[in-house]
């Protein structure tokens, strides 16, 4: 499913209902331009990859997104929410995964989950919780405090944070990183399910191949802005990856490594 | 009870419980609160200035000690990016302010309970006159100081920008409110001259405007 790109925000019609949509987004930080008019749409129950090198904005534009920082310029709206008028009714309905676990260390996987299960107003938080935690396999250790675990258990319980609440978006932040083969193998399996039951995902990764093989549609960001969007094709490698690599002036021909 | 209630006291919670477990900070912010009051009490002699250098040793003390304090129950939250997570709830960041000001009113208050009573028997400060005066005045003087701690070490974690920044930028606007309470306490037990509800007030007013303004600057300043 890919969504039709806007090119007029306020009057363009989709069909689809939309999850995301931005307009000319932009970024400035330190007086240097991240991002540059981004045109995005997302349709609900759509998976989307993006990826760029380090420091094509992509962190940046999926921060952007979560609400947590201000755009400087253009329009971003989240289930026809506009942000940030209405950003805290938009925050209900998404979940973050970070490169961070965005856990507190010294309590258990079972009372972070409470926390943020009674912080949302969750009804039944101690259930919940539970529930989650079988979900991302990690019951067995609910009690144990996060600081104890590898990072992949860390991961997943992360992503069992970012789903306390039931949210319909997830934003998910290279979600691979730093996992071995077999957590990486969790938490793709996590988001496949996730994406099986609906929900829509956005999510910035690294890895070419892992992505084309998730996503359903892909976005690469080159200079700070959307330099393809096309639908996800294992077949299409090739040529993101020679995107990707002309965009990084430290990249060097020959050495072109697919993962 | 309602649910900006709930979030509070699930804050707060969180604060105390991570505390109780980690014990990072109330160790070491005791160590450093006692270790000023003993070096400053050894440096000073025992009955400096008649044993009213107690109110001035007491207010370094905790200066030094509230600083850590702030900055160590900010770098919880920074921890992991949890701040980020926090943000993403609907907690409104005046509810965050007033959650994150309590638990290091809490910290600081229970380190209070241990360097205050080493500094009055230290500087054999005689308090019977007027022990609830004392409290008072010193309760007032550390809430106006930990609303603006609890703001600056927000606005220091934002910025990534360690070391003593945080003491640089609380100890100059907390200068008022520090002289206020130590001429007060000066004034009751050296003077006899009661601080009375004027005294009193002018610490309240203080206290008002530490909190007000921290609380509403408090949404500018945080940042995930």
């Amino acid at each position: 499913m890919v969504a039709a790109r806007s090119s007029s925000f306020f009057t363009e019609t989709n069909p689809a209902p939309l999850a995301l949509r931005a307009a000319g987004l932009g970024k400035t930080i330190d007086e240097r331009s991240v991002l540059r008019s981004i045109e995005l749409s997302v349709a609900a129950g759509e998976f989307v990859a993006i990826l760029g090198i380090n420091g094509a904005g992509k962190t940046t534009l999926l921060k952007i997104l979560a609400t947590l920082m201000p755009p400087s310029s253009g329009q971003l709206q989240l289930f026809g929410l506009d942000v940030p008028r209405h950003a805290a009714q938009a925050r209900a309905r998404l979940g973050l995964i970070g490169h961070q676990s965005m856990l507190y260390r010294d309590l258990t996987a079972r009372e972070n989950l409470e926390l943020f299960a009674r912080l949302y107003g969750v009804q039944a938080p101690r259930r919940r919780a539970e529930e989650l935690l079988s979900i991302v396999g990690m019951i067995d250790r609910a009690d144990d405090a996060v600081k104890t675990f590898s990072r992949g258990m860390c991961q997943r319980v992360s992503i069992a944070r970012a789903l306390v609440h039931q949210p319909d978006l997830v934003l998910a932040d290279e979600p691979f990183a730093g996992l071995d083969v077999p957590g990486a193998a969790a938490v793709e399996r996590l988001l496949s399910d996730l994406h099986a039951a609906g929900k829509t995902i956005v999510m910035v990764n690294h890895d070419v191949l892992q992505s084309l093989r998730l996503a359903e549609r892909v976005i690469v960001l080159g200079a700070g802005t959307v330099a393809i969007d096309r639908p996800a094709r294992v077949a299409d490698a090739p040529g993101i990856l020679a995107e990707l690599a002309g965009s990084d002036a430290r990249f060097q021909p020959g050495e072109m490594v697919v993962r | 009870m309602p649910l900006v209630a709930q979030q509070f006291l699930l804050l707060v919670g969180k604060d105390l419980k991570i505390e109780a477990r980690s014990r990072q900070t109330i160790g070491l912010v005791m160590v450093l609160g006692l270790l000023i009051v003993v070096v400053l009490g050894l440096g000073l002699g025992g009955g400096a200035a008649g044993g009213f250098g107690a109110t001035v040793v007491l207010w370094v003390a905790y200066l030094f000690s509230g600083v850590l304090c702030f900055e160590k129950t900010m770098a919880v939250e920074r921890s992991e990016s949890a701040l980020a997570a926090l943000m993403l709830t609907p907690i409104s960041h005046g509810t965050l302010f007033l959650a994150k000001l309590t638990s290091n009113l809490a910290l600081m208050a229970a380190v209070a309970l241990v360097i205050t009573p080493a500094g009055v028997l230290f500087f054999s400060f005689d308090l019977s006159a007027a022990p609830f005066t004392f409290a008072a005045v010193m309760s007032l003087g550390i809430i106006g100081f930990a609303a603006i701690g609890t703001l600056f070490a927000a606005v220091v974690s934002s910025t990534r920008l360690q070391g003593g920044l945080l003491a640089m930028m609380i100890f100059p606007v907390a200068l008022p409110l520090v002289i206020a309470s130590t001429q007060l306490l000066i004034h009751q037990f050296r003077d006899q001259l009661p601080v009375g509800g004027m005294g009193l007030g002018v610490l309240v007013a203080f206290d008002a405007i530490f909190l007000t303004a921290s609380w509403l600057m408090f949404e500018l300043v945080l940042e995930p």
